[in-house]
């Protein structure tokens, strides 16, 4: 879950001597301003069909756990002992990064091992039929089908069902009825067409397009609960798929939007927001209890629940539900002891409930102090932390390493200075201006927030100053006073939203954006737009994409 | 440590307890040496602060430096190498610690990708390391009759990034080390107790699951493309090389017995990370005497994780600390303490490789270890004069107890020689345009 910490705090001038290149990249950057995220001309995208690229996506830990549970009813997350996913656009779920290795091969094993003992329990629970009544191997040969067909996420071919049902003869041959389910169950979870989503697509090609071909329904249906339930189909998506009827995008929209209002969509909805927003790494980090003495590592869940279950709220219970009410918002979600935290009233008790906050202090997620705590240091806060992770993660805008040969060495917690003086040298500095100007400034809008984000007006006896700029980007720049206003700039922001909806096709789609995605991009952002950036209606829209609905021909070997 | 059965086991002469399964490997191995090879690569990153860590002397008569002095009673089995330059990490793309790991044992340019964004290059990404690394070689040769082809550790990795992977199946295939020493146990040696009739069962059904596992496979890559069917085929490679060890001997008895890995604790809180690294050397110097693998990697963290080594009075990270100018004398005393206490774990790997005998030696004896590094020193990250040694005996293929030094030889040719002196007679090594021949004076 967690990106490596590559930034670290100030830059020294004599260091920096003789790296005239690197700091000509950096600020050659900064000049040119960022383009929007993939151009094409309309034009292109006018006529025929743009699917891009849709590589095989092997499951992830998350989705495994979900699979297992939908599939057998095995809610013991037995993925959590997994090697953690290589990540890659700071997503666990990018085709491109995700192999498998002798170590996860005997993982899988393992698990798969553990689940088939444990579903073999109660097999009544489990089996289709009645072995009694109809004979262990017929009952067995139709449990080799209907499990197969719901693991595989479509019915199993001839030779995939004589192979399961061979392994079944052989366990029950050696051992009983009971093994040879096992062994069938054990097979079909190490199985690539359960553990990576397959597609071949229809037979044919679309008209007049001889390299591109509609999906068919069974291939839609993973697609649909993967991207909205991180998981496989329920019956009813099933029952859509076995009757071909997921064949146009009104059926498919409908399946979405019913979906969209299950629980496992608000879980997959977190899931994405913990990755998008850095949220993992709040685990890991530690705060030092001499300058924080409200700190205990037991709000770190804490503070991560109120970003999610308020994120949550915003998407799937508020009336607008849109990206600028994820920035703007003037409540969150608390339960008591948060509220504490805070020095708000409200919640009673472990409960998290809404909570109207001071509008002049808070704002949407940006000023909660997950985000606060998880960009700042033990000991501080850090401005150059929280103005990437706005550039970063709000605005889309990659930013650099630092230069390889600069003297990094974090500013002394100074008594005398205030935490912004101490950082200014970024901005006063020849070599670290370039990249810096991009994030301190930004950063410093922060700075009425501790390192466990609250509230302080005053940094080591002086006052706060909280005033800040953006720069370099395409409707948000100039000064700004304190988080809150900068929220409201980023809540008008297009940029902002567009960099939402990209950050979702990533996600959602399991591979960055490239020219062959600019297409399906366009269709993204032109529904979003048109939904007033609802971000129920991008998951929708997702669905709508000639990227989710078609893709290229596959040719064997090619 | 529990002692468990013997009965799987031969006394040899002396009364040396003998695993069977070194009896079957003796014709395997291009050696003649009756004893299996071994190879592990030990990792640190950021460098080493020259002038502590480079021996004063000549090549058979020196004194370590301040960085390797825990290593001087371990001296007649080291080869101290300097100015050896990772030449193919000054070419491709990357950014200096994304090319010195992914280069360190692979000798191959990072691939052109869209993953990671990297410093002096802002319109560029960069994907994985480009090609196989030297222990991934090693273990597809030396690696086939042992339970693992190999075994990769990490202390404190944690991260998922090409500034994390040294170890490479092959281009874009980073192999990721296992963090947890608990789970390692399991891993490795929860096998290793338990009634052999419910083993046996296992490892008849697995057989059996993994063969239908391979066949569907199989099928399906026909079906792919190209670039998704590799993706299934790397795999199925993984699937079959678990069915082929299935029946790889694993049993506790001689020299191998169960590691006690105590109490669990934070495997990725800061200041556990001593403990943690020992109780991965214990277990992997313990997978080797019970010869479960012949090949592992040893990774000490991340090259730009914030670890701040807080057991030698320190309170600024690493990476911080690698950054500081030559001058500035009290971190570059810091980055020589990181140094020297590195080579102490060092030390202590040998030690307890030292402490299993085998045949008239120790496995150490019969065992190659390669300490390596991202860059030669943080403050200008190069990756020319690295800082390499060579320890333990590798079954008499090098003359070891030298100090040898090169003047830019390339570490392709480190790469290939030490194929050459674990019995894999490759003529060259990761990008052959880097890689002229063995490295002269190495090879006993």
């Amino acid at each position: 879950m967690s990106r490596t910490p590559r930034w670290s705090l100030s830059c020294s001038v004599a260091a920096l001597l003789g790296s005239v290149a690197v700091v000509g990249a950096c600020t050659g950057h900064l000049g040119d301003g960022p383009e929007p995220v993939v151009e094409v001309a309309a034009s292109v995208c006018a006529t025929g069909i743009h699917p891009g690229g849709a590589p095989i996506r092997r499951m992830t830990r998350f989705e495994y756990n979900n699979a297992v549970r939908d599939l057998l009813g095995d809610a013991t997350r037995p993925a959590d002992s997994f090697v953690a996913e290589e990540e890659a656009l700071g997503f666990n779920n990018q085709a491109t990064a995700l192999g498998v290795t002798q170590l996860l091969a005997e993982q899988f094993m393992e698990a798969s091992e553990g689940i088939a003992l444990r579903a073999a329990k109660d097999w009544q629970k489990l089996l289709p039929c009645d072995p009694q009544k109809m004979g262990e191997d017929a009952c067995a040969a139709q449990f080799v089908l209907a499990f197969g067909q719901r693991a595989f996420r479509r019915p199993l071919a001839e030779a995939e069902s004589a192979r399961l049902d061979q392994l079944y003869a052989w366990g029950k041959q050696q051992y009983d009825f009971s093994t040879g389910l096992q062994l069938v169950i054990q097979a079909v979870l190490q199985s690539g067409r359960f553990l990576y989503r397959v597609e071949m697509g229809m037979p044919d090609p679309v008209k007049e397009q001889s390299d591109v071909t509609a999906l068919d329904s069974w291939e839609v249906a993973t697609r649909l609960s993967f991207l909205i339930w991180s998981s496989i189909p329920d019956d009813e998506l099933f029952d859509a798929a076995a009757k071909g009827a997921l064949g146009d995008a009104a059926a498919i929209e409908k399946q979405a939007r019913r979906m969209l209002e299950d629980p496992r969509a608000r879980d997959a909805v977190a899931n994405f927001h913990a990755q998008w927003l850095g949220l993992g790494r709040i685990t890991t980090i530690t705060k030092d209890a001499a300058i924080y003495p409200a700190y205990s590592p037991a709000l770190r869940p804490l503070w991560q629940k109120e970003t999610l279950s308020f994120l949550d709220h915003v998407v799937f219970d508020d009336a607008k539900g849109d990206v600028k009410t994820m920035l703007t918002a003037p409540y969150s979600m608390m339960n008591a002891e948060l509220a504490a935290f805070y020095g708000v009233t409200g919640p009673k008790g472990a409960a998290f409930e809404q909570v109207s906050l001071n509008p002049q202090q808070r704002a949407g997620f940006l000023t909660q102090a997950s985000l606060l705590a998880v960009n700042a240091k033990p000991n501080q806060s850090s401005p150059i932390h929280r103005g990437k992770f706005v550039r970063e993660q709000l605005l889309c805008q990659p930013l650099q390493p630092p230069p390889n040969n600069v003297n990094i060495q974090p500013p002394e917690v100074d008594p005398k200075a205030t935490t912004r003086d101490k950082f200014a040298q970024h901005s006063s500095d020849p070599g670290c201006a370039g990249c810096h100007t991009l994030m301190d400034p930004i950063g410093f809008g922060f700075e009425h927030y501790d390192g466990i984000g609250q509230w302080r007006d005053q940094d080591h006896g002086f006052p706060v100053d909280a005033t800040g700029a953006i720069s370099a980007t395409r409707d948000s720049n100039g000064a700004f006073d304190g988080a809150v206003a900068l929220a409201a700039r980023l809540g008008e922001s297009a940029e902002v939203r567009e960099c939402v909806a990209t950050q979702w096709f990533r996600f959602g789609y399991g591979h960055g954006e490239e020219k062959a995605d600019a297409c399906a991009m366009a269709q993204l952002q032109e529904a979003f737009r048109a939904a007033d950036y609802n971000v129920k209606e991008l998951l929708v829209a997702l669905t709508r994409t000639d990227a989710f609905r078609y893709r290229q021909v596959v040719v064997a070997g090619k | 440590m529990k002692k468990l059965n013997r009965r799987h086991f031969l006394r040899g002469a002396g009364g040396v307890a003998i695993a069977l399964p070194f009896l079957g490997a003796m014709s395997e191995t291009a050696s003649a040496a009756p004893f299996p090879k071994r190879f592990i690569a030990f990792f640190t990153g950021l460098g080493q602060v020259k002038s502590a860590w480079a021996p004063s002397g000549t090549e058979t008569s020196f004194t370590l430096g301040p960085v390797l002095s825990p290593l001087a009673k371990h001296q007649s089995k080291l080869l101290v190498l300097s100015g050896i330059d990772m030449e193919s990490a000054y070419h491709g793309p990357g950014d200096p610690h994304q090319q010195g790991i992914a280069h360190s044992l692979s000798g191959t340019e990072l691939e052109v990708g869209n993953l990671f964004p990297y410093a002096c290059d802002p319109t560029a990404m960069v994907g994985w390391g480009g090609g196989i690394s030297v222990d991934q070689r090693l273990a597809n040769q030396l690696g086939q009759k042992t339970k693992f082809p190999s075994l990769e550790l990490g202390v404190q990795v944690q991260y998922t990034n090409v500034s994390s992977r040294f170890a490479y199946k092959g281009a874009a295939q980073p192999v990721p080390p296992e963090d947890s020493p608990y789970q390692l146990f399991t891993r490795v040696f929860g096998e290793l107790t338990g009634d052999p009739a419910v083993k046996q069962r296992l490892r008849a059904q697995r057989h059996k699951v993994l063969d239908a596992v391979q066949d569907d496979a199989k099928s399906l890559a026909l079906r792919l493309g190209a670039a998704d069917k590799q993706k299934l085929e790397h795999h199925l490679d993984a699937v079959s090389s678990i069915a082929a060890r299935l029946d790889a001997p694993r049993e506790i008895g001689g020299v191998c017995a169960l590691p006690d890995v105590g109490g669990e604790i934070d495997v990725y809180a800061n200041d556990n990370y001593p403990a943690i690294g020992k109780l991965q050397m214990d277990l992997l110097a313990m997978s080797i005497a019970c010869d479960l693998t012949r090949v592992a990697s040893l990774q000490w963290t991340s090259t730009q994780a914030g670890k701040v080594f807080t057991w030698l009075g320190q309170s600024e990270t690493h990476h911080s600390l690698s950054h500081s100018s030559l001058t500035d004398e009290a971190r570059q005393s810091q980055l020589v303490a990181i140094g020297n206490w590195h080579a102490k774990q060092l030390a202590y790997l040998m030690d307890k490789l030292a402490s299993f005998p085998e045949g008239n030696g120790t496995v150490l004896d019969n065992t190659m270890i390669l300490w390596c590094t991202d860059i030669a020193q943080g403050q200008s990250h190069a990756r020319r004069d690295m800082p390499y040694v060579l320890a333990g005996g590798a079954g008499g293929a090098l003359k070891m107890g030298r100090y040898l030094q090169y003047a830019g030889d390339h570490h392709n040719n480190l790469l290939v020689s030490i194929l050459n002196a674990m019995g894999v007679p490759d003529t060259t090594f990761g990008n052959p345009a880097y890689c002229t021949g063995l490295l002269p004076k190495l090879l006993g």
